[in-house]
């Protein structure tokens, strides 16, 4: 595998700076404090940085309003500091993805105040105006439980804006070539300090047509060809990631014929993986990535368990979301805008044999998989924070103060703490776990380890097994010669499986984690027996 | 009882909440719809629980089996019929494939294994719609009954086996106005299965098809658990044996085989009570149904002269001097009286209890006398509108109740035919 699709083989950390480390003792996280946590990064097996909006803001949505796109946010450091936090990660062959967004600004950055003062002003047509607010009628409201409409009135302006998130992110006009002209910009500014490539948020919104629902639009994919076409020119190499809320068939299009994004979320899955788990069914899970359609070979799936944001429940049925809620939100402040707050062990209602199986799913299945910060450990939410906060509290690096993730006052801190007995910081930190090998910080080291030692997770096919037992989910992935089963049984109990590996007849099962040999596979169905939640990678070898 | 094979498709499907039942015997013309509206109603009702659909064959040479497979994995995809969940459908011969038999025992055994909560059983009848499936689960998944008996749309002279002999005796002996303790579509909670499967003392050969229900709902009503009514919908004619005497065999013989089991609980039973209904009261259509009323009379006359020395023997004098006088009337002015029917009735179950001749003999001798009953109600109530006949089914149910006393002093040893 060429350098080139280093996106394919990579294990990505998603972090916000601000939630990680503080060096400088104001309660909040800054990159001189990431780059001092970048040994923790490479000891876990991480080969990319996720980085959130890190950009000047008002942080009213968390840093996704962006008033400046070329300096870093003074809470977090200067551009020097993200120069050096940069340089160190690279150091330690980490790559680092920056996040871009794309579809909005701040309604405090320079070019909406300049677009709203007058008319005639040369940023007028940066944004997207309206005298009334009737055009694109049908466009669904995407922050369901904060927004009424998609049009803001501007008192200043005397004029609707679009916005497609919250009222003070008014959307950018990428009708205007001078705005694609600047972003491209800023883009480029990025890449020459050397970043390794930008996840870009809401892309499906970029553009807007009369008698559309305004999402995935083929303009919208013109404006992306523009700036890969642009990008594959002058920094080879650099990846381009897609947030895309969409139904499979809508996402591929994102991959355009390798002209468009490099990797984009599978979103549908992400529910559905959890799904199968409560349900103890395959089912949910089976279909939809046979739904799935072909992606180009130099493209590649996003996987995750769970984000900086509520875990969506666009992407599915009605009745499925009723489900989830009931089995994952039985309290209703734990839903937000169509998902669930919650983080992955609160929603796994910490059961680490659960929460194993989970990340054994997405660490197998097609695609790069995401690690959330914190989520390595087990960390807790807080629901009462509002918004998404909740899962966006300080990383809980030990049981002292503040966690480990701040010499300043507790009271100072840019959230509070998770403090409960079961997923407070007390309890749940990475020193102490650090000193255990049988920790769960010890046990994902070891997943991702044995994740990288085949290049068949990251670019090999998937075929899935079908036995008669619906509680276990089996599939073989496979690149050239090398071939590996992996076997989950999605069941709280012990469970008996008869696999179909009559394709394979001869070949012995090498269990991945403790290297033991498993009986060859002769005529008859292969049987295995299961404990509650558990899974098999099985090297398949003909020996 | 189970073979390997079912066993397998068994350990697959797992532990479920619901389960359904679709008994076949050459039914290839409707067992299709049937399990896509089985389907559906779990779809639609319930969308979340496990289920399985078991269709215990019982030996068909139409392909009813494979059909009932081959429908459960075609329904069309679209919003209303996704399943969150995977949808088992596991085929059975029932009794080794011989049709002469039921598939309770199959069933139960099922139920048992996949410790269902609730469980129906459907007949492959061409009525069969998704909505049967809520009506005979719900009251038992989710409001704590353990049988759902049905209550179907009839012809007013559809049934008489049940509204003259069955309903009233299940009234007046066992104090519960079960209307169809006998049919072939009903719910049971997975604990009143487990307790009659652990009773297997109660099942004989001749408990088949028929009296399948029959037995739970004594079961039930026996140890005290807690039964409802729902209305169906049409009730099929399609599959019913027109051969009495089998028929008797297992309907009436398993009543009576249950007098004797559950003395102890009949005999202190109070007046009847009604069993809760869920759904739209029934109604009688006045679809033609063709009956030869006057056959009945013919057999019913013979039945009662050929059959004296027999008859003596189990009734006493003064019924089999009644029913003789009755036997004598001619069709016009023929009159079988309620009182004397229950007598009559009531007779032959205290020579069952004592066998005073074959058990068999005594229900194959019941059969002749049935139809002179049968013949009394088919021209008395030839114009008779809904109510009317439910008025006659009413005073004839209440004779037997007032003669209830006089059943349990035969049953102690008062009175009766010569041992």
């Amino acid at each position: 595998m060429t350098d080139g699709l280093w996106y394919k083989q990579a294990i990505i950390y998603q972090v916000h700076v601000r939630t990680y480390y503080d060096s400088n003792g104001d309660g909040i996280g800054d990159f001189a404090g990431l780059a001092q946590k970048l040994d923790y990064l490479q000891q876990l097996g991480t080969t990319a940085i996720w980085l959130m909006p890190f950009f000047p803001s008002p942080l009213r949505d968390d840093g996704y309003d962006i008033s400046d796109y070329y300096s870093v946010h003074k809470s977090y450091g200067s551009l020097d500091d993200f120069k050096t936090f940069l340089n160190a990660a690279h150091q330690r062959d980490i790559r680092v993805i920056v996040e871009l967004v794309l579809n909005h600004t701040s309604d405090q950055h320079p070019w909406f105040k300049e677009s709203r003062s007058s008319r005639d002003n040369p940023r007028r047509e940066w944004y997207v105006w309206s005298e009334t607010d009737t055009p694109y009628r049908g466009t669904r409201i995407i922050f369901l439980d904060t927004e009424m409409s998609n049009w803001a009135w501007d008192p200043v302006s005397k004029a609707y804006y679009w916005h497609r998130f919250f009222t003070h992110q008014p959307d950018l006009n990428y009708d205007s070539p001078a705005v694609r002209e600047e972003m491209w910009r800023v883009m480029k500014f990025w890449l020459d300090i050397g970043v390794d490539g930008f996840r870009l948020d809401a892309v499906p919104y970029l553009v807007e047509r009369e008698g559309t629902n305004c999402e995935n639009l083929p303009e919208t994919h013109s404006v992306i060809k523009e700036l890969r076409a642009r990008l594959d020119a002058d920094y080879p190499g650099r990846m381009l990631l897609a947030e895309a809320n969409q139904w499979p068939a809508d996402l591929c299009a994102y991959f355009g014929q390798e002209d468009e994004f490099h990797m984009a979320f599978h979103f549908p899955l992400m529910p559905r993986m959890f799904m199968g788990l409560k349900l103890e069914d395959r089912k949910p899970i089976v279909e939809i990535l046979q739904q799935t359609p072909e992606i180009p070979s130099t493209c590649q799936w996003c996987l995750f368990l769970r984000n900086h944001d509520e875990l969506t429940l666009e992407m599915v049925t009605d009745v499925e979301r009723d489900y989830m809620y009931d089995a994952y939100a039985y309290d209703k402040t734990m839903r937000l805008n169509l998902g669930i707050r919650r983080r992955l062990a609160p929603l796994l209602d910490n059961d680490r044999k659960c929460i194993e199986l989970m990340n054994g799913m997405l660490m197998s299945l097609p695609g790069t998989p995401i690690v959330y910060y914190g989520d390595e450990i087990g960390m807790g939410d807080n629901v009462f924070l509002g918004d998404r906060n909740g899962v966006r509290t300080p990383m809980q690096w030990n049981g002292g103060w503040n966690a480990g993730f701040s010499s300043a006052d507790p009271e100072s801190l840019y959230s509070p703490l998770i403090l409960n007995p079961l997923f407070g910081y007390q309890a749940i930190n990475v020193l102490s776990q650090q000193r255990s090998d049988h920790s769960l910080l010890s046990w994902m080291r070891r997943l991702i380890k044995v994740r990288k030692s085949t290049p068949v997770f990251g670019c090999g096919s998937i075929e899935f097994l079908q036995p008669a037992n619906h509680r276990v989910l089996a599939y073989v992935r496979q690149l050239v010669n090398e071939k590996v089963l992996v076997v989950n049984n999605l069941s709280s109990a012990a469970q008996a499986v008869e696999l179909d590996l009559r394709p394979y007849k001869g070949h012995l099962l090498i269990e991945m984690f403790g290297r033991n040999i498993f009986p060859r596979v002769g005529d008859l169905p292969y049987l295995l027996t299961m404990g509650p939640h558990q899974f098999y990678w099985f090297r398949l070898r003909r020996i | 009882m189970l073979s390997d094979d079912f066993v397998r498709q068994l350990i697959n499907v797992g532990e479920v909440d619901l389960l359904v039942a679709v008994p076949t015997f050459n039914d290839a013309k409707t067992i299709g719809p049937v399990v896509q509206a089985v389907r559906l109603g779990l779809l639609k009702s319930f969308p979340r629980e496990r289920a399985v659909l078991v269709n215990a064959d019982g030996g068909s040479r139409d392909g009813s089996a494979q059909l009932a497979l081959q429908a459960s994995m075609t329904l069309p995809l679209n919003a209303a019929t996704q399943s969150l969940r995977t949808f088992h459908t596991v085929t059975a011969l029932s009794n080794n494939g011989t049709q002469a038999s039921g598939s309770l025992p199959l069933l139960l055994a099922t139920a048992d294994l996949l410790r269902a909560k609730a469980c129906a059983v459907v007949s492959p009848s061409e009525h069969v719609t998704p909505s049967w499936v809520e009506r005979l689960l719900l009251p038992i998944y989710r409001q704590n009954f353990d049988l759902v008996a049905p209550l179907y749309r009839r012809h007013k002279f559809d049934g008489l086996l049940v509204k003259i002999l069955l309903y009233p005796m299940m009234r007046a002996i066992w104090g519960k106005k079960i209307r169809e303790p006998s049919a072939t579509d009903f719910g049971f909670s997975g604990r009143l299965g487990a307790s009659l499967f652990l009773k297997q003392e109660m099942w004989q050969a001749d408990t088949g098809e028929i009296a399948e229900q029959l037995l739970l709902s004594l079961s039930a009503v026996m140890d005290g658990y807690p039964v409802c009514e729902v209305f169906l919908g049409p009730k099929d004619r399609g599959g019913q044996t027109t051969d009495l005497v089998p028929a008797m065999r297992q309907t009436v013989g398993t009543m009576f085989r249950f007098l004797d089991t559950g003395f102890a609980r009949w005999q202190a039973t109070q007046g009847p009570e009604a069993v809760p209904l869920q759904g739209a009261e029934q109604e009688v259509s006045c679809e033609p149904l063709r009956i030869n009323p006057y056959r009945m009379h013919g057999m019913f006359q013979s039945g009662v002269t050929d059959l004296q020395p027999v008859l003596s023997s189990i009734l006493t004098q003064k019924t089999l001097a009644d029913l003789t006088a009755c036997a004598a009337l001619g069709k016009d002015v023929f009159h079988f009286p309620d009182e004397l029917w229950a007598r009559t009735v009531y007779e032959f179950a205290a020579a069952y209890h004592k066998a005073v001749i074959s058990r068999d003999h005594i229900i194959q001798a019941l059969a002749p006398v049935y139809r002179g009953k049968v013949y009394e109600f088919l021209i008395t109530n030839r114009h008779a509108a809904a109510q009317e006949i439910e008025a006659r089914i009413e005073a004839l149910c209440v004779a037997f109740e007032r003669l209830k006393p006089y059943l349990l002093q035969l049953w102690n040893g008062h009175g009766g035919g010569a041992p």
